[in-house]
């Protein structure tokens, strides 16, 4: 069973192998060019001595170097790969076999059916599973330098450094495996699973967006010789905590009124989304070995 | 070998199956001897190849039960996957995969897999393992379902409409070696076909399924020596005929009937001036299949002498 996974599946996993090939390809030398850049300008000092407030405009200068361009680039892929990888992989595991009737041949050999299916579900997520941790650890790496002097809670690091790019295709992975079941159809599984994805994804995005959940933070700061002239986006952020990513600033008598996402919210919302995704996962590859268990017809 | 000595290769109790509220499949009782190479005839949704799924265990029966070699078949249970080779109308193979590929699928999902066998029969056949199914004409695949569904060692063989999509030289290899096979190690075959030609070289045993009914279950031999074509004159009532009228076609003056009647009922029940000849496999098989799916063969008796020939289980079924 072991190989004939490996077999139905090997073109999907080289695919997945070229993938992580080309992102440690794009990453790597990134990643190197910022780590130098990084201690070049000195900005390991500054954050050691005065976590950032000292050196305003070399960390501006980094972000702006690194944050943009090629940076942004890799981001689009790391949203739409684990949907697609998700429903090509898993569509046609149940629903081609029953499209083309190949199930009556793979089903009648010695090895029963619930087996069959266990077997190849198991492999195929671990696969999956392997692949999801390879980008994810891949993209944190190169990221890192970044994360120290900006905030996780923006799109690289939401969607690719914690639970949500694994438990995203896993998501996608379970919802075509079910669809193909239930539609014995290819084309119409991966549909129907795309459609269903949809749904805990404009969950998660709203939790990152404006539905703020748990709700933002918010700080007073007195303005005593005279606010300060903080903005949104000032380096270090105006709540003196790197990693923080501020919505807001308005001014209200005499102090700063500041709406922001603390940077120790990063895990919660990978919890709270990645735990969203992989609940769904779990649910429908269970619902699809017990449907086929069950299945007498 | 015979069916009440020993352990059938094949035994149904009352088996049925019902599709929500459709029976496709209902009160099959009958017996099949080791060895035997057994049709399975019938009408397009007659029931065959729910049979067959019940007996290779991709059906689970709704009522009674179906046995193979002594165990009941149980859906998707490793013990009667192990019992039966199974060759789905169509023979599905994976078309991406190489020959050598199903092969190695075949040795990684079955214990008492046969790769020798695999290998010396492929080779014979000319089927480069190298190749991709979906490069191989129909004929060869059907030969790599055959191959596989030998060298995996089953005891019973069933094949659901094998020849249907070949050609008529390929037909002829394919049924040449499921003969062989049956022949060299005593395998018991069950075919479902639509070729009558082609069960009459093949079977000694039949099953004719008509609406999911079982209308006629015995070795071929018993079942032509049960029957009698009789040439009678045209204003004989069916009630005057020995034994059951199973067909009759009226002419001008003569009416051809075909009886379900042994010699001793013959004997007894012919009148001068009518004519009685043997009935072929052929003429039998079309009787059964024409006559209407609403007349079960339950109207007979049980103790009918022209059922002799059948073994007892299959006259209870039909007739209770």
């Amino acid at each position: 069973m072991i190989w004939v996974t490996w077999r139905q599946h090997r073109a999907q996993a080289i695919v997945c192998l070229a993938l992580i090939c080309a992102l440690a390809l794009i990453a790597i030398p990134l990643g190197l060019a910022m780590r130098t850049t990084y201690s070049n300008d000195g900005l390991p000092a500054c954050l050691a001595r005065s976590g950032g407030a000292g050196c305003p405009a070399a960390i501006t200068s980094f972000v702006n170097r690194f944050g943009q361009g090629v940076g942004t680039l890799i981001s689009l892929p790391l949203v739409a790969i684990p949907v697609f990888l998700g429903i090509v992989v898993g569509a046609p595991l149940l629903g081609r076999e029953l499209e083309r009737g190949t199930w009556r041949m793979a089903w009648t050999q010695t090895v029963p059916r619930t087996r069959w299916l266990i077997t190849k579900l198991g492999l195929v997520t671990g696969g999956l599973l392997v692949f999801g941790v390879a980008v994810t650890s891949i993209t944190t790496w190169y990221h890192e330098p970044l994360d120290r002097v900006t905030s996780r809670l923006q799109p690289i690091g939401s969607y690719a450094e914690g639970l949500t790019f694994t438990a995203s295709l896993l998501c996608a992975f379970g919802l075509a495996v079910l669809a193909g079941l239930l539609l014995r159809n290819t084309i119409g599984a991966m549909v129907a699973a795309y459609i269903a994805w949809e749904i805990p994804s404009a969950a998660v995005l709203l939790l990152n967006g404006p539905i703020h959940f748990p709700p933002a933070s918010t700080m007073r700061i007195p303005c005593r010789a005279g606010c300060p002239g903080a903005r949104i986006g000032s380096v270090p952020p105006v709540t003196g905590h790197l990693g923080d990513f501020v919505l807001g600033v308005t001014r209200s008598g005499g102090e700063l009124v500041v709406s922001y996402l603390p940077a120790s919210r990063f895990w919660t919302v990978q919890l709270i989304g990645g735990g969203l995704y992989l609940a769904i996962a779990a649910a429908t590859l269970g619902t699809a070995i017990w449907l086929l268990h069950q299945r007498t017809t | 070998m015979t069916g009440d000595d020993g352990v059938a290769a094949l035994r149904a109790d009352r088996l049925g199956k019902r599709y929500g509220r459709m029976w496709a499949l209902r009160d099959c009782t009958f017996s099949v001897p080791a060895g035997s190479v057994v049709g399975l005839v019938g009408p397009n949704g007659a029931g065959k190849t729910t049979l067959l799924s019940l007996t290779v265990g991709l059906l689970a029966a709704t009522e009674g039960e179906i046995a193979v070699f002594g165990q009941r078949s149980r859906a998707y249970t490793a013990d009667t996957l192990a019992r039966v080779s199974y060759l789905a109308q169509d023979h599905p193979l994976y078309s991406g995969f190489t020959v050598a590929d199903m092969l190695h699928l075949g040795r990684s999902m079955n214990p008492r897999w046969d790769q020798a066998l695999a290998r010396t029969r492929l080779d014979r056949l000319g089927i480069p393992l190298e190749r991709k199914i979906k490069t191989l004409s129909g004929g060869q695949q059907a030969q790599i379902s055959l191959t596989m569904a030998l060298a995996k060692r089953a005891p019973l063989l069933a094949l659901d409409e094998p020849v249907a999509s070949l050609d008529p030289i390929a037909r002829l290899e394919f049924m040449r070696d499921v003969m062989a096979a049956s022949a060299d190690t005593g395998l018991t075959v069950i075919i479902a076909s639509h070729v009558i030609s082609e069960l009459e070289r093949l079977c000694d045993w039949l099953l004719l399924l008509t609406a999911g009914r079982l209308q006629l279950a015995g070795p071929v031999d018993d079942l032509v020596a049960a029957h009698q074509v009789l040439t009678v004159p045209r204003a004989t009532a069916d009630a005057e005929l020995p034994g059951t009228v199973i067909s009759r076609t009226d002419s001008d003056r003569h009416s051809t009937v075909l009886t379900a009647a042994d010699l001793g009922q013959l004997a007894s029940g012919l009148r001068p001036g009518w004519q009685a000849e043997a009935v072929s496999f052929e003429q039998l098989l079309i009787a059964y299949l024409q006559r209407p799916a609403t007349a079960p063969a339950a109207t007979e008796p049980d103790d009918d002498p022209a059922r002799a020939g059948q073994p007892r289980s299959a006259r209870t079924g039909i007739t209770s």
